[in-house]
C-alpha cells in the first residue's frame, strides 16, 4: 500500500519534472522572478540612500515571490496542458484519485519552485554581500518547511479551482499578485492597514512567511514564534481539509459538465 | 473481476445527457444541448458491439458516460452489473477506454515512459509492469520504437501506442472510440487483427467508428445513434437483409453520353433509385433496384457501343444500409 503510493509520487514528480519543469520557460520563471523583484529593491533601496536592499524582505522576499509565482504559473499551466493534451480525462478516468496526482505535483512544482529561494540566498551572498549570521537556524529550518507545506496546502486548493472549469485558470493567474501583496512577500506585514492584515489572516503563506521572516531577523523560540506556527500549521490544515471537500465537488461537477477536455 | 448475475457486462436504461452553457456576460442565458436522448441497450459479455452515427449524433457522450467520464442527466448505466455511479472507483479498474486522435499522451516521454505512467495509475505491480509493457508494445508493433519520444510518433503510432495504454491493466471491457480513425490502410487492417484478437481472448468491446467496412467485418451486433437517439439495432447481417433486398448497379459515363443513359433510365419501374454524381468530365450513376437483371438488360446495348465505359452490379453494402438507416431516420 505504502509502496504503491510512493512509487505513484515518484512517477507523477517524474513526470512532472520532465515535461513541465524543465523547460526553459520554467527554469527562466524561477530565477527571473527573484531577479527582477531584488533589482526593483535595489533601485528602492538606493532611491532612499541605502547601498544594499534589505536582505529579509527584498532578497529572500524575491525568492519567496519565485516560488509563489512558480507554484501559480506550473499549476495553472498543468491542469490546462493536461485538459489540452487530452490526458485529464484519462487521470479522472482511472482508479488513482485526481487528488493524489495533484498533491504530488504541487509538491514537486513547489520543490521546484525552491530554485528561486537558492538563487535569493546566492544573490544575498555574492551580489549583496550579506552573511547570514544571527539567524535563528532551527526557526528556519521549521519556519521554512511550514512555508512549504502552507504553499502545497494553497497549491492542492487552487489546482481543485483550476480544474473546475477550462475558464478559471484566469481567475487562478488573478490571484497572484494579491495575495502575493496581502501576505507581505516583500515588506513586514505590520505595514499594511488593519482590515488587510485581517484579510491575511486567512492565507497560511502570510503565517509561514511572517515566522520565517522572524527567524532569519534572529528572533529566538519564543512563545510567540512558537504560536504562529501553530497557526500557520492549523490555517494549512483547513486548506488541507478544503482542498479534500472541494475535490470530490469538482470530480462530480466536470463529469456534469463536461469539461474534461478542450474543445 | 466485477461479479454479475447475468450475462451483461454494459446495460443502459433511458439514458439521457443534456449540456448546459452559459452565454452572455450581464444577462446570463443558459442554453442546453441534449447530446443523448434516451438511449437503451445492452452489451453481453465477450460481445463485440458497433455505435455508428454521423457527426454530432451523440456516439462519443455515450462511450464518456459509460466510461465514467461524464455523470448522465437522468437514466441508469450498469457495468457488469454494478451501477456506474455507486461504483465508480472499482468499475475503473476494469474498464479501458481511448478516444480517438493524437490526445492522450505526454509527447516529451518515449512510449515505454508513458505506459509505466499509466500503469501507475492502474497501481499494476511493478514486477508484472515491465513485462507487460514488453508484450504490448510487441502486440501493437512498436517494440522497436519503445523508447523514442512519443511527439516523433506518426498518428497510427500514437494510435496503437493508445491501444496498448488501454490494455496495460488487462480491462474485461474497452470502450474503442475510432480506434482507427488516421491510420492508413495497412495500419488500419492490422489494429482490426488485434482488435479480433481481444475479442477471442473474451474481451468485451465496445467499438465506435466511421468506417462502415471495419463496423460490418468486426461487430457482433450494431446501434445506429443520430440525434442523440438509436435509431437501429441488430447484427450487421440482420440490419442488411431486413432493411432491403435492392441491389446497386453502377455505371459511368461522359456527360456527351448521359442524356442517351437517362433516356434508357427512364424506362425503369418507379421504385428503382437513381442518383448521379459527376466527377471531373465523369458521371456515376448509381441504380438501386429490386430487379438488377433487367437494369442490365436495358443497359447492356450502351455499354456495347461505348455509350458507357463501366458497367457493374453490387450488393448492398453496410454503408448502404447505414446510408438508408439515416436518411429514412431508422430501420
Amino acid at each position: 500500500m505504502i509502496g504503491n503510493f510512493l512509487r505513484l509520487g515518484i512517477r507523477q514528480m517524474n513526470v512532472q519534472l520532465r515535461m513541465r519543469v524543465l523547460s526553459l520557460w520554467s527554469l527562466a520563471l524561477f530565477f527571473t522572478q527573484p531577479a527582477i523583484f531584488s533589482a526593483i529593491g535595489m533601485l528602492l533601496a538606493r532611491a532612499v540612500g541605502n547601498t544594499r536592499p534589505d536582505l529579509v524582505y527584498t532578497v529572500l522576499g524575491a525568492g519567496i515571490m519565485g516560488m509563489w509565482s512558480g507554484l501559480v504559473f506550473t499549476s495553472t499551466y498543468d491542469i490546462r496542458a493536461d485538459r489540452r493534451e487530452g490526458t485529464l480525462e484519462l487521470i479522472v478516468g482511472s482508479p488513482t484519485p485526481l487528488r493524489r496526482v495533484v498533491g504530488f505535483r504541487s509538491l514537486l512544482n513547489i520543490l521546484a519552485g525552491s530554485t528561486s529561494m537558492l538563487a535569493a540566498v546566492a544573490a544575498a551572498l555574492f551580489i549583496f554581500d550579506y552573511s547570514f549570521s544571527g539567524i535563528n537556524i532551527p526557526g528556519v529550518v521549521i519556519s521554512f518547511s511550514l512555508l512549504l507545506l502552507a504553499l502545497w496546502c494553497m497549491g492542492i486548493f487552487l489546482a481543485n479551482i483550476l480544474a473546475w472549469s477550462r475558464l478559471s485558470g484566469t481567475f487562478v493567474d488573478l490571484l497572484e499578485m494579491p495575495i502575493a501583496l496581502l501576505c507581505g512577500f516583500m515588506y513586514p506585514i505590520s505595514v499594511l492597514p488593519a482590515w488587510m492584515q485581517q484579510i491575511s489572516a486567512v492565507f497560511p503563506i502570510r503565517w509561514g512567511l511572517e515566522t520565517l521572516q522572524d527567524a532569519l531577523k534572529g528572533s529566538l523560540i519564543d512563545s510567540a514564534l512558537v504560536n504562529k506556527w501553530l497557526i500557520a500549521l492549523g490555517v494549512s490544515f483547513v486548506y488541507y481539509l478544503l482542498a479534500r471537500w472541494f475535490d470530490r465537488k469538482v470530480h462530480d461537477h466536470i463529469r456534469i459538465t463536461g469539461e474534461l477536455h478542450s474543445i | 473481476m466485477l461479479t454479475s448475475t447475468n450475462d451483461r457486462a454494459i446495460e443502459t436504461h433511458s439514458l439521457v445527457k443534456t449540456f448546459h452553457t452559459k452565454h452572455g456576460f450581464l444577462t446570463r442565458t443558459t442554453r442546453s444541448t441534449e447530446a443523448v436522448r434516451g438511449i437503451t441497450f445492452h452489451v453481453n459479455k465477450g460481445e463485440l458491439f458497433g455505435l455508428l452515427g454521423p457527426n454530432g449524433a451523440g456516439k462519443t457522450t455515450t462511450v464518456k458516460m459509460l466510461s465514467t467520464l461524464l455523470i448522465p442527466t437522468s437514466g441508469s448505466i450498469h457495468i457488469f452489473g454494478q451501477d456506474i455511479l455507486q461504483h465508480t472507483r472499482d468499475i475503473r479498474k476494469h474498464i479501458g477506454f481511448t478516444f480517438g486522435g493524437a490526445h492522450g499522451l505526454y509527447g516529451r516521454l518515449t512510449a515505454i515512459e508513458n505506459l509505466r505512467y499509466f500503469a501507475e495509475l492502474y497501481a499494476l505491480p511493478p514486477r508484472e509492469t515491465h513485462n507487460r509493457i514488453r508484450e504490448l508494445l510487441e502486440l501493437v508493433g512498436l517494440r522497436d520504437r519503445g523508447n523514442d519520444r512519443v511527439e516523433t510518433y506518426s498518428s497510427g503510432m500514437q494510435q496503437r501506442l493508445h491501444l496498448a495504454r488501454v490494455l496495460l491493466h488487462d480491462p474485461e471491457l474497452i470502450f474503442l472510440d475510432e480506434p482507427t480513425v488516421g491510420i492508413d490502410p495497412v495500419g488500419a487492417r492490422e489494429l482490426r487483427s488485434t482488435i479480433k484478437l481481444l475479442k477471442n481472448q473474451g474481451k468485451t468491446i465496445l467499438l465506435t467508428t466511421h468506417y462502415m467496412a471495419e463496423a460490418d467485418e468486426l461487430c457482433d451486433r450494431l446501434a445506429i445513434i443520430n440525434h442523440g437517439q438509436i435509431i437501429a439495432m441488430d447484427s450487421p447481417s440482420s440490419l442488411k437483409s431486413k432493411l432491403t433486398s435492392d441491389a446497386f448497379v453502377e455505371l459511368k459515363t461522359s456527360g456527351e453520353n448521359l442524356p442517351s443513359v437517362k433516356n434508357v433510365l427512364a424506362q425503369l419501374d418507379p421504385d428503382s433509385e437513381v442518383t448521379y454524381n459527376q466527377h471531373a468530365f465523369v458521371w456515376e450513376v448509381n441504380i438501386r433496384t429490386r430487379q438488377p437483371g433487367v437494369v442490365m438488360e436495358l443497359l447492356a446495348p450502351l455499354l456495347s457501343s461505348n455509350l458507357i465505359q463501366t458497367l457493374g452490379v453490387r450488393n448492398q453494402t453496410m454503408e448502404d444500409v447505414y446510408v438508408s438507416i439515416i436518411q429514412n431516420g431508422g430501420a
